[in-house]
C-alpha cells in the first residue's frame, strides 16, 4: 500500500505541499481520475495550523492534512451507486461522474478531507495523483505534493517502506484504520521564565515538576531561565518551581490548550 | 499531457532562484515543480558542482531535489492572473499633447482605462517623447526602474529600456537612482565603520564567503535579531530551511529577537524567542555591551588592536557620555519592553557562546535613523571577536557554501550569465532617488548627500551634496514625463500617499507603465503597456543568490504570450520604430534573441566550462566549484588575524566605530553623529527629522509602532493576486464585506483596549493618512506594536484613504535622518481603530466609484475593476 509519513518536526509551514496540489488539480481536468478542482476553497492538501501558548512562549504547528487513505472508510460506506472505489494501492477514489449529487460523501469524512464542488456538484478529494502514478504525464509519476516538500517533511512509498518508527496516526479515535502516519502530532506544553524578583536576574536550573494524576514531569529552566515541559497529556497539574532555596506552586491545565506562564517571579 | 518542459528560476528578485521545471501543453502551463539536478548531470559530473561537507558527525549538502520560492509554485496564477494587462491602455480622460484641460492629473487612480492598439500606443509616446524634450529638454522625462519587474530574466530583463530609448532619440533623461532600500542601516550607517562591505556599497559583513562550514564547525549560537530565514529565503530558495534545520540537529541554540514572533521561530520547537518593542534595537545592543563591559567578557584584545575610537563608546554606554546616562539592562529594558533579567542572561550567554547574528538583510534597520541600531551591532560583533571562527554577521550573500571556480567576488547578481542591456544604472547629468521621486516632483527641488546607487557606493561618497533640477546647465529641466519600468514606488518605498499625490500633480502631462499586473503605480498612469511574464519568453537566466549552488538555465517560452504583451525590450522596440529602423537597429544590436543568446553566452563566465550546444541540449548547467573552497578564509578571518596586512577599506583600515570623516563633515548632526548612539527623535522645532518614537509627543496620538517587514506570502509587492496564497489563513482576513483584507496583527492586550475583535475591518492611521486591514488577534505580537506587512496592494478609496492595506502608503516621507536619504519603511507611529459604520457610509458617499468597481475576493481587483466595460 502506497501512503505518506508526513514529520511535522521537519514541516516549516510553507505550504509547498498545498499549492502543488493546487497547480496539479486547478485548471487541469485528470478524468477519470478527478475533475477540475475549483481554484478557491478545496484544499486536497490542507494545511491546517495551529497558534499556540502565550507569548514568549508561542509556537505553530502545522498539520499537512491529505485524504487519510482509510482502511475502514466511512466515505465508502456512505457511497452509492459505485461513486467509490478502492485502487490497488490502497487510495480511496471518489469517480468523478458516478459521484453526482452524493453529498453524503462529504459528510461522511470525519477529517474534513472531502469537499464538495457546487458547480460540478459531486464530492472531491486528494487522489494521491493516481493519474501521474499511472502515466498520465511522463514528465512526472509521484504526487505533488510530496514532490514540492522543500524539507522532506513529507515521505510517500510503500507503508511497509517507510520508515515509521515514533509515527502515529492523526485520530485513531475516530476507528477509520486510517494510512496516513504523522511524526510530531502536537502534545501539550507548559512553559515559562523563572526570575529573581529581588535580583532581577534569571534563575538556572530551577527544578520545574508537573504532577497530575496523568502522571509527573519534570524539566530544568536553562541558561536563559526557560523551561518547557512538553509531550503532555490533557489533564489538570500542580507546577512546582524549586530552586535558589524557595518553591512556588502554581495551578495549571492543559485539558483545552497549552500553556505559557510567561516571566514567573520565584519569591 | 505536457508536450514541453522547460527549465527556469521563478524569482521575485534578480536573483534568478533556484530552478523549476515548467510543464505545459499547446502553449499553456501545465504545472511548475522542482528539478533533480542529476536529471542531466552524471553523479560524477555532480561531485565537482555539489558540495558537500561534514561538521560535528552530520553531512550537510544540497538536496539532489532544487527548492524553489513557494510562490514560485503558484507563479502559473500569476502568469494567467485575472489581473494581467492584456492590452495598452489608456486612461479614459487623458489625452496626450499637454493640454492642461485634457491631462485631468487629479483623476489619476480614479479614472478607468480603455484599450487602445499598439500602433496608437507606440504613436503616442514617441509624440509626448519628442514634445516634451522639445517643449521642456530631455530632462524633463523621468525613467524610473532600473531594477524593472523583478522576475529575473536576461535578454528581457527590464529596467532600463526605457532609458537606453531616450539616449537614443531624444537624448537624454532624468535618472531614478536606486537606493539602497532594504539595507539602509548597514548602507548609512556600518558603513562607517568597517567599509563599503558588501557589493563594495551594501554595508553588510565582506567577505562573506565560506561562512556555512565555519558556522556550522565553531558556531555554539546564532541570534536572528530581526531575521526571518523562513521567510526572506523566498526571494530565491528554500534552501535555507535545510540549513537550519541541520544547525538544530547539530545542537545549536538559536534565539530569535523580534517584535513579532516570525515564521522562523514558530516553526522550530528549538528557538527561542525574545519580544522586543520595534526600532529599540540599539538599546537593547548598548544593555548588552555594559553587561560585557562590567563583566570583562568581551575581546579586549581585538577591540584594541583592530577597532578606532572604542574608548569614545564605552563611555558612552558606561554613563560618562554626553547624556549622562548608563545603558543598563534595567534602562534599556524601558525601551526595548524585555525584561531586565532576559538581557542580562543574553548578555552573558552571547559572551560564553560563539555567536553569529543571522538576517536576510534585516527589518531593524529599516526604520527611522535605522544607521544606529546596524552600527551598534558591528560593536557587539567587533566585541566577541568578529571573524574568529564561528563568529560573522551571516547574510543574504552568506549562503554561498563552495565558491564556483570563474567566481572571483560575490558582486555579481547573475554571474553565469548577462546579457542584461537595460542601462538605467548608467549615471546621468540629472538624477533623482528613488526616496525622493515624491519630494522632487511635488517641491520642484530637492537636495541629498550621497546615495549614487545601492551598490558600488562608499562612505565618502555620503559627504558629496546632489541637487534636483542639476546644477549642470542645460540639464535641468523640471520633470514632465514619467516613465516606469517599476510601478511600484508606492508600495515598496517611503512616503506612498505623497507619491500618489505627485502622480496627480498637474506638472506631470505624461505618465507611463510598463507592467505585467495593473496594480500599485500603473493605477495612477496614463497609459499602460502590457509586459509579458518570464514564463512566455525565450532568455536564460543565471542564479547566484540564496540557492544551494549558482546555477544557470536557458529557455523557450513555456506559454503563449498573454493577450498583447512585450517585453520591456520589445516595448523598446516597438516605441524605437517610430523613430525610424536606425533606433530598433540600435537598440538590438541588429541581433534577434535567438542570436543574442549564444552571443551573450561566449561573454560569460560559463562558457568555460561547458559549449552552448550543450548548455542548450540540458537545459541548465552547474559551474564547478573550487577545489579549495573549504580553506578559504571565512568572512573576516583574514582581518581578524592580521588586521595590519589586511585592512579594511576606511582610512584608518580599522573598524572605526568613531567615524572621523563624519564627525568633519556634519560636525553638528545630532541624528547621525561620529559613533552610534541612542536616538529617540523629537519634534521638528528641536531639529529632528523624526517624532516615531513611543516616548515622543505624536505618540500621544498615535501610541502604536509599525512593524512592517516583508510578508510570507508574497515577495514585497509581487504575488497579491495569486488566489491560492491569498486563501492561506495567514495571508489575508476576510471582512464581514466579503472583502479580503490585508491581516493587521495585534496582540490582545492591544485589540482589547481598543474594542477590535479577531477578524473586525480596522483602520490603521496616522496623519499622513488612513489604510484599512483586517485584525488578526495574536500572541505573536508584542503589545505596543501593530504588525502588517508591507506590500499589499494599493486599492485607493480616495486620497490618502487605501483599502488595500499597502503599509508604506502611511510611511513617513522623509529620509532617514537629516544626511541620510534612504527610506523609513517600518517602526513608525500609528493607532488602530475599528471602523464605524458611519466612516464606511461616509466614504461610500464621497467616493462610490471606489466601491463600484469589480471585485474578486479570490484575486483582489482585477483588470475589470480598471478597465472600461466592452473592450
Amino acid at each position: 500500500m502506497k501512503t505518506f509519513c508526513i514529520d511535522l518536526n521537519v514541516c516549516t509551514g510553507c505550504h509547498g505541499c498545498q499549492l502543488g496540489c493546487k497547480d496539479e488539480h486547478c485548471g487541469n481536468c485528470w478524468l477519470p481520475y478527478a475533475a477540475e478542482q475549483p481554484d478557491t476553497g478545496q484544499f486536497w492538501m490542507n494545511v491546517r495550523q495551529f497558534e499556540r501558548g502565550k507569548r514568549p512562549h508561542v509556537k505553530v504547528t502545522y498539520i499537512p492534512t491529505p485524504c487519510q487513505r482509510c482502511e475502514d472508510a466511512p466515505c465508502m460506506k456512505a457511497a452509492k451507486d459505485g461513486a467509490m472505489y478502492r485502487r490497488d494501492d490502497g487510495m480511496p477514489i471518489i469517480d468523478p461522474e458516478k459521484s453526482k449529487g452524493q453529498r453524503q460523501i462529504v459528510d461522511a469524512c470525519p477529517y474534513g478531507a472531502i469537499f464538495w464542488n457546487e458547480e460540478l456538484e459531486i464530492p472531491q478529494k486528494c487522489t494521491g495523483c493516481a493519474h501521474l502514478l499511472d502515466g498520465a504525464d511522463p514528465m512526472i509519476s509521484v504526487p505533488r505534493c510530496f514532490d514540492n516538500c522543500p524539507t522532506g517533511a513529507i515521505q510517500w512509498g510503500e507503508e511497509d517502506e517507510l520508515d515509521l518508527e515514533g509515527a502515529e496516526l492523526l485520530h485513531p479515535e475516530y476507528g477509520t484504520k486510517s494510512h496516513v502516519w504523522y511524526k510530531g502530532l502536537p502534545k501539550k506544553f507548559v512553559a515559562g521564565i523563572v526570575y529573581d524578583p529581588v535580583e532581577k536576574e534569571i534563575v538556572e536550573g530551577a527544578k520545574c515538576t508537573l504532577v497530575g494524576p496523568s502522571g509527573s514531569f519534570t524539566a530544568m529552566t536553562d541558561d536563559m531561565g526557560d523551561f518547557w515541559l512538553r509531550d503532555l497529556p490533557e489533564d489538570d497539574w500542580t507546577l512546582t518551581i524549586e530552586g535558589l532555596g524557595r518553591t512556588k506552586v502554581i495551578e495549571v491545565s492543559t485539558k483545552t490548550e497549552d500553556v505559557g506562564l510567561g516571566d514567573i517571579a520565584l519569591d | 499531457m505536457s508536450d514541453k518542459t522547460i527549465v527556469r528560476g521563478i524569482s521575485c528578485g534578480g536573483t534568478g532562484g533556484s530552478l523549476a521545471h515548467v510543464d505545459s501543453e499547446n502553449g499553456k502551463i501545465v504545472r511548475i515543480r522542482p528539478l533533480r539536478w542529476n536529471e542531466k548531470y552524471t553523479d560524477e559530473e555532480l561531485k565537482t558542482r555539489l558540495w558537500e561537507f561534514e561538521s560535528h558527525g552530520l553531512t550537510l549538502r544540497p538536496t539532489m531535489k532544487t527548492t524553489p520560492p513557494y510562490y514560485a509554485f503558484g507563479y502559473k496564477k500569476r502568469v494567467y492572473s485575472k489581473n494581467r494587462v492584456r492590452y495598452p491602455l489608456k486612461r479614459v480622460d487623458w489625452e496626450p499633447g499637454g493640454d492642461p484641460d485634457k491631462i485631468n492629473p487629479q483623476n489619476r487612480g480614479k479614472s478607468k482605462f480603455e484599450r487602445i492598439s499598439w500602433d496608437e500606443a507606440a504613436k503616442i509616446i514617441a509624440g509626448e517623447m519628442r514634445r516634451v524634450s522639445e517643449k521642456y529638454g530631455p530632462t524633463s522625462i523621468f525613467c524610473i526602474g532600473e531594477d524593472g519587474h523583478k522576475e529575473s530574466k536576461d535578454i528581457h530583463s527590464g529596467g532600463g529600456w526605457h532609458s537606453n530609448l531616450m539616449d537614443m532619440t531624444v537624448g537624454n533623461f532624468t535618472r531614478e537612482v536606486r537606493t539602497p532600500d532594504s539595507v539602509e542601516g548597514w548602507y548609512w550607517g556600518s558603513k562607517h565603520i568597517w567599509g563599503p562591505g558588501l557589493y563594495m556599497g551594501l554595508g553588510m559583513m565582506a567577505p562573506s564567503q565560506n561562512i556555512i562550514k565555519d558556522v556550522s564547525d565553531n558556531t555554539d549560537m546564532i541570534v536572528l535579531q530581526s531575521g526571518d530565514w523562513e521567510t526572506t529565503q523566498n526571494y530565491a530558495s528554500q534552501y535555507w530551511s535545510t540549513i537550519l534545520r541541520f544547525w538544530l540537529k547539530q545542537g545549536k541554540d538559536f534565539i530569535v529577537i523580534d517584535p513579532f514572533c516570525n515564521y522562523t521561530s514558530v516553526c522550530h520547537d528549538e528557538m527561542k524567542w525574545i519580544p522586543i518593542l520595534p526600532n529599540t534595537d540599539a538599546a537593547l545592543d548598548f544593555a548588552i555591551m555594559y553587561v560585557w563591559l562590567q563583566e570583562g567578557t568581551y575581546d579586549k584584545e581585538y577591540v584594541e588592536t583592530h577597532v578606532v575610537g572604542y574608548d569614545k563608546v564605552f563611555d558612552y554606554i558606561l554613563g560618562k557620555g554626553h547624556d549622562g546616562i548608563a545603558k543598563t539592562p534595567a534602562w534599556a529594558s524601558e525601551k526595548t519592553g524585555i525584561p531586565e533579567w532576559t538581557i542580562k542572561a543574553l548578555a552573558r550567554k552571547w559572551a560564553k557562546k560563539a555567536t553569529s547574528i543571522g538576517h536576510y538583510c534585516g527589518c531593524h534597520i529599516r526604520g527611522p535613523y535605522s544607521h544606529e541600531p546596524a552600527r551598534t551591532e558591528v560593536y557587539k560583533l567587533c566585541m566577541q571577536g568578529l571573524g574568529k571562527p564561528g563568529i560573522h554577521q551571516i547574510h543574504l550573500q552568506s549562503w554561498q557554501t563552495a565558491w564556483p571556480k570563474f567566481l572571483g567576488s560575490a558582486v555579481d547578481p547573475q554571474p553565469a550569465i548577462l546579457g542584461q542591456r537595460a542601462q538605467q544604472f548608467v549615471p546621468k547629468e540629472q538624477e533623482i532617488p528613488r526616496t525622493m521621486a515624491h519630494h522632487a516632483i511635488l517641491n520642484g527641488k530637492a537636495e541629498w548627500w550621497g546615495t549614487p546607487q545601492i551598490i558600488y557606493a562608499l562612505a565618502d561618497e555620503q559627504f558629496e551634496k546632489h541637487e534636483y533640477p542639476s546644477p549642470e546647465e542645460g540639464y535641468d529641466a523640471q520633470v514632465h514625463m514619467v516613465w516606469s519600468e517599476k510601478p511600484c514606488n508606492q508600495g515598496c518605498w517611503n512616503g506612498g500617499f505623497l507619491f500618489q499625490d505627485a502622480m496627480r500633480d498637474p506638472s506631470l502631462e505624461c505618465v507611463i507603465t510598463n507592467h505585467q499586473w495593473i496594480e500599485n503605480d500603473s493605477l495612477f498612469a496614463d497609459l499602460i503597456l502590457p509586459v509579458s511574464t518570464c514564463l512566455e519568453e525565450m532568455d536564460d537566466v543565471g542564479c547566484s543568490q540564496g540557492d544551494s549552488v549558482t546555477s544557470c538555465a536557458i529557455q523557450e517560452a513555456a506559454s503563449d504570450t498573454v493577450g498583447e504583451s512585450m517585453s520591456d525590450y520589445e516595448i523598446a522596440q516597438r516605441v524605437g520604430a517610430e523613430f525610424g529602423e536606425d533606433t530598433v537597429t540600435m537598440l538590438t544590436g541588429g541581433m534577434t534573441v535567438e542570436e543574442w543568446l549564444p552571443y551573450v553566452f561566449k561573454q560569460s563566465a560559463v562558457s568555460k566550462e561547458i559549449s552552448f550546444e550543450e548548455f542548450k541540449e540540458k537545459g541548465y548547467y552547474i559551474p564547478e566549484f573550487r577545489e579549495d573552497w573549504d580553506q578559504l578564509p571565512s568572512g573576516q578571518a583574514d582581518f581578524y588575524n592580521d588586521p595590519e596586512n589586511n585592512p579594511l577599506d576606511t582610512p584608518t583600515g580599522k573598524m572605526e566605530w568613531w567615524s572621523e570623516p563624519l564627525a568633519e563633515n556634519f560636525p553638528d548632526d545630532k541624528e547621525r553623529p561620529p559613533m552610534a548612539e541612542w536616538i529617540e527623535g523629537g519634534s521638528a522645532e528641536d531639529g529632528w527629522t523624526h517624532d516615531e518614537s513611543p516616548w515622543g509627543e505624536r505618540a500621544k496620538k498615535y501610541p502604536l509602532v509599525m512593524n512592517t517587514c516583508p510578508g510570507r506570502w508574497r515577495v514585497h509587492v509581487q504575488g497579491d493576486d495569486i488566489t491560492w496564497l491569498r486563501e492561506i489563513e495567514t495571508c489575508k482576513v476576510r471582512g464581514a464585506d466579503g472583502y479580503l483584507y490585508e491581516p493587521m496583527w495585534l496582540a490582545p492586550e492591544d485589540a482589547e483596549a481598543r474594542g477590535i475583535k479577531d477578524g473586525d475591518i480596522v483602520k490603521v492611521v496616522n496623519d499622513r493618512g488612513t489604510i484599512l486591514g483586517g485584525a488578526r488577534i495574536s500572541e505573536r505580537v508584542i503589545p505596543g506594536s501593530a504588525y502588517m506587512n508591507k506590500g499589499s496592494r494599493a486599492d485607493p478609496i480616495g486620497p490618502h484613504l487605501d483599502r488595500g492595506g499597502c503599509t508604506n502608503l502611511l510611511s513617513p516621507e522623509g529620509p532617514i535622518s537629516k544626511h541620510c536619504w534612504g527610506f523609513v519603511v517600518t517602526g513608525y507611529l500609528v493607532d488602530v481603530q475599528k471602523v464605524e459604520d458611519s466612516e464606511w457610509d461616509a466614504w461610500k458617499k464621497e467616493y462610490p466609484e471606489a466601491f463600484e468597481r469589480a471585485y474578486d475576493p479570490a484575486v483582489g481587483r482585477t483588470y475589470d475593476s480598471w478597465v472600461v466595460e466592452g473592450e
